[in-house]
């Protein structure tokens, strides 16, 4: 092949890989995404999408909004470092750094770029915002009144009888991008339940998607409804899970083909993290051709879970286990501290937003800040 | 000799130049007046922070800077405003002052009985204003007789407020309620039955405006049994009122109900449809009225219950919170609504 030709070859071969890079965000029935204010009344729970779109978790506006990011340029080996992280975003909005409120950290996959979503304020009237973090340190606030977007819809909760403002919310505790669907997990403010939702994306007009029903039970004789308050895709053996923790703390795995419209699903334990404690945040990955899953905890700290077998530990169903050590082994993690959220940066690092104080029994105090680790 | 003089010249222009120029706040915008070219930086606090976001633009003699968000009380902010040519200037101006006025408290608790079940499963507080959020698991305690600190009582890191932040709702650890939970083994329920407890609200939370509070709140209660059977309409007693009144209807449970649901799960069907009316709740939500709006036409009705309605124990209509799957004997209803009919007459 002369010179040329290997020329023309090799500028095709490029144009179709930044085309495949550069494919555009899906569209709705009505066609291309706006640009216009995607409403959000509250920036919670985040996760990442296909193609830098943005999930955030809108829980007092009963809500998902997708945000196309246009941050879909790849990178890979940089890392991140910023303290005062807080002080940082609440000094880009003018306020204290008291009265900002973080409330989650996700990594794009593509452009490794960190964003963070919290609160300006920490009253009714607080405004969402959501901050990108780029390796630099430099900090952009995304333009959440004109910004690409879709919405979806959860509420679908009767209105108070009692007139006036409905007080009844469903506050989003985790979402998953799994297989084409948002999956999304809450927890209402009035009522126990736990519904855990599946929603096609791109959103269609007017679908919620799927809800189903989690159920726990210990030993095999109680069975509760049970509230998941993280969760996050997992593989073991060739077959799709979830792998959530409730909020009355067991670790469980759950096939994803159960999780079908109106489904009562019952995830199997294969972990119980201990008392008086919450996981928070969980990463799986390989490191030296063996599974892992960091988890980070309200008050035990980060533990690193061997998940070689995870198709294989037995469940906890019986009432002799020894309650902290049942089920997949786990390290505790003392190299890290005061956690507060954990989430995978590449295949051997994670970012964590740290706190400078509280958690377990208090809030945890500034200053906060963001930095990637080796997984460990 | 001519060149020099024409570069102190300038010099000189340039620092009067800055000096003519006046930094200024008009509302909620940072001018530079008496300039017409140069950057105008504002920054929001002290340390090493990016500047303020907003916009910059000329406009009637003044480079000014407009914030995307309002000017923040308890905030000082450091305006900077660099000429073309020669040295930046800066002055600071503080933001609006911040309310100190005390003026929330806790205006009532539920439930609101002394005795509460040791499986007792949320508490719902409603304040006088909107609080601010993530302080309530330092500000919320459960005491015990001994008025020491019990840890580990509530699900942490979940703040379920109403969108006015006035009404909080706080769940008892779920893990150490669910029987045989390593929670509830180690650690047994967070209420015990019998025990005497102290639910004490600090003053010091801080309301939507920073401002804490008139008054911390307490409320002595004691620990009771659990309640594991699931409410049963069938055993409610219903004593309805004579048609054509507006008495109310009158519906007690024989336990006392959650008061939340209670707001919206419960509906009176009768020969006109819904009956619309007024809710209210007492006996510690052991009871529920409705008092219609319209008088009562004669007929058949229907009380008709969303089998979601808890009691305080999170047990639903047909179904306990934790099933005893090996218990056959509990009724299982799975239908969303159960319907208790019954007839409003004309008085005799």
């Amino acid at each position: 092949m002369d010179y040329r030709k290997l020329t023309v070859v090799a500028l095709a071969a490029a144009i179709l890989v930044v085309a495949a890079i550069r494919r555009p965000l899906p569209v709705t029935a009505d066609g291309d995404l706006a640009t216009t204010n995607a409403g959000l009344k509250s920036a919670g729970v985040l996760t990442f999408g296909p193609d830098g779109v943005l999930f955030v978790g809108d829980s007092m506006g009963g809500a998902v909004a997708a945000l196309d990011t246009g941050d879909r340029s790849a990178a890979s080996g940089a890392s991140v470092e910023v303290k005062g992280i807080d002080e940082k975003i609440a000094g880009l909005v003018g306020i204290a750094p008291a009265d900002l409120l973080i409330n989650d950290v996700a990594v794009n996959p593509i452009s490794k770029n960190v964003y963070v979503s919290a609160a300006r304020g920490r009253g009714p009237d607080a405004t969402p915002l959501v901050v990108r973090v780029e390796s630099s340190g430099k900090l952009t606030l995304l333009q959440l009144d004109a910004i690409k977007h879709e919405t979806v819809s959860l509420s679908d909760a009767p209105a108070s009888t009692a007139g006036g403002r409905n007080p009844r919310t469903q506050t989003i505790t985790d979402m998953a991008f799994v297989n084409g669907n948002l999956m999304v997990a809450g927890m209402s403010n009035e009522e126990w339940s736990s519904a855990l939702r599946s929603i096609p994306y791109p959103f269609k007009t007017a679908s919620k998607g799927t809800q189903l029903q989690i159920w726990h039970s210990s030993h095999g004789q109680y069975e509760t409804q049970a509230p998941v308050r993280t969760f996050v895709p997992y593989t073991i053996d060739n077959t799709q899970y979830v792998l959530a923790a409730y909020t009355c703390t067991p670790l469980v795995k759950i096939p994803v083909s159960d999780l079908k419209a109106g489904a009562r699903v019952k995830g199997v334990t294969i972990a119980d993290l201990g008392a008086g404690n919450q996981p928070l945040d969980m990463v799986p990955y390989m490191k030296d051709g063996h599974q892992f899953i960091l988890i980070a905890n309200s008050s035990f700290g980060v533990v690193k879970m061997h998940a070689d077998n995870m198709g294989q530990y037995k469940a906890i169903d019986s009432p002799t286990v020894v309650p902290d050590k049942a089920g997949a082994p786990y390290d505790k993690i003392s190299s890290v501290t005061n956690v507060r959220h954990l989430t995978q940066f590449d295949a051997s690092h994670a970012v964590v937003l740290t706190s400078a104080g509280g958690g377990g029994f208090g809030p945890p105090t500034g200053p906060f800040n963001i930095q990637t680790i080796a997984l460990p | 000799m001519r060149l020099l003089f024409a570069v102190v010249t300038l010099a000189l222009s340039v620092a009067a130049a800055a000096q003519s120029v006046s930094l200024q706040l008009d509302g909620n915008i940072f001018k530079a007046v008496g300039a017409s070219a140069g950057r105008l930086t504002v920054y929001a606090g002290n340390g090493d922070v990016p500047p303020l976001a907003g916009t910059t633009a000329v406009e009637k003699g003044a480079v000014v800077f407009r914030p995307v968000f309002p000017l923040a009380a308890g905030v000082r902010y450091r305006v900077v405003f660099a000429p073309v040519n020669g040295a930046a200037i800066e002055k600071t101006f503080d933001g609006p002052a911040r309310q100190s006025t005390p003026v929330a408290r806790v205006e009532r608790i539920y439930p609101s009985a002394d005795v509460l079940p040791s499986n007792q499963l949320r508490l719902y507080i409603y304040f006088s204003a909107p609080m601010s959020r993530g302080e309530a698991e330092q500000r919320i305690h459960i005491l015990d007789d001994a008025g020491r600190v019990l840890r580990s009582v509530f699900l942490p890191g979940q703040e379920l407020w109403d969108p006015s932040n006035r009404r909080l709702t706080m769940t008892l650890d779920p893990g150490r309620i669910k029987r045989d939970l390593a929670s509830n083994r180690a650690m047994g329920p967070p209420i015990a039955d019998g025990k005497r407890y102290t639910l004490l609200v600090d003053r010091e939370w801080h309301d939507a405006n920073g401002v804490p509070m008139i008054e911390s709140f307490r409320k002595a209660f004691r620990g009771g049994p659990a309640v594991r059977q699931p409410p049963d309409p069938k055993t409610w007693k219903l004593a309805p009122p004579l048609a054509g009144s507006r008495a109310p209807l009158v519906v007690d449970f024989g336990r006392a109900m959650n008061y939340t649901l209670l707001q919206r799960m419960l509906k009176v069907t009768g020969p006109n449809g819904d009956v619309a009316g007024s809710i209210d709740v007492d006996r510690n939500e052991a009871q529920w009225r409705l008092t219609p709006r319209e008088p009562w036409p004669g007929g058949g009705y229907r009380l008709v219950v969303d089998t979601s309605l808890e009691d305080l124990a999170g047990n639903k209509i047909g179904q306990p919170f934790d099933i005893d799957v090996f218990d056959r004997v509990t009724e299982r209803i799975t239908t969303a609504t159960t319907a208790i009919p019954f007839e409003i007459r004309a008085a005799r």
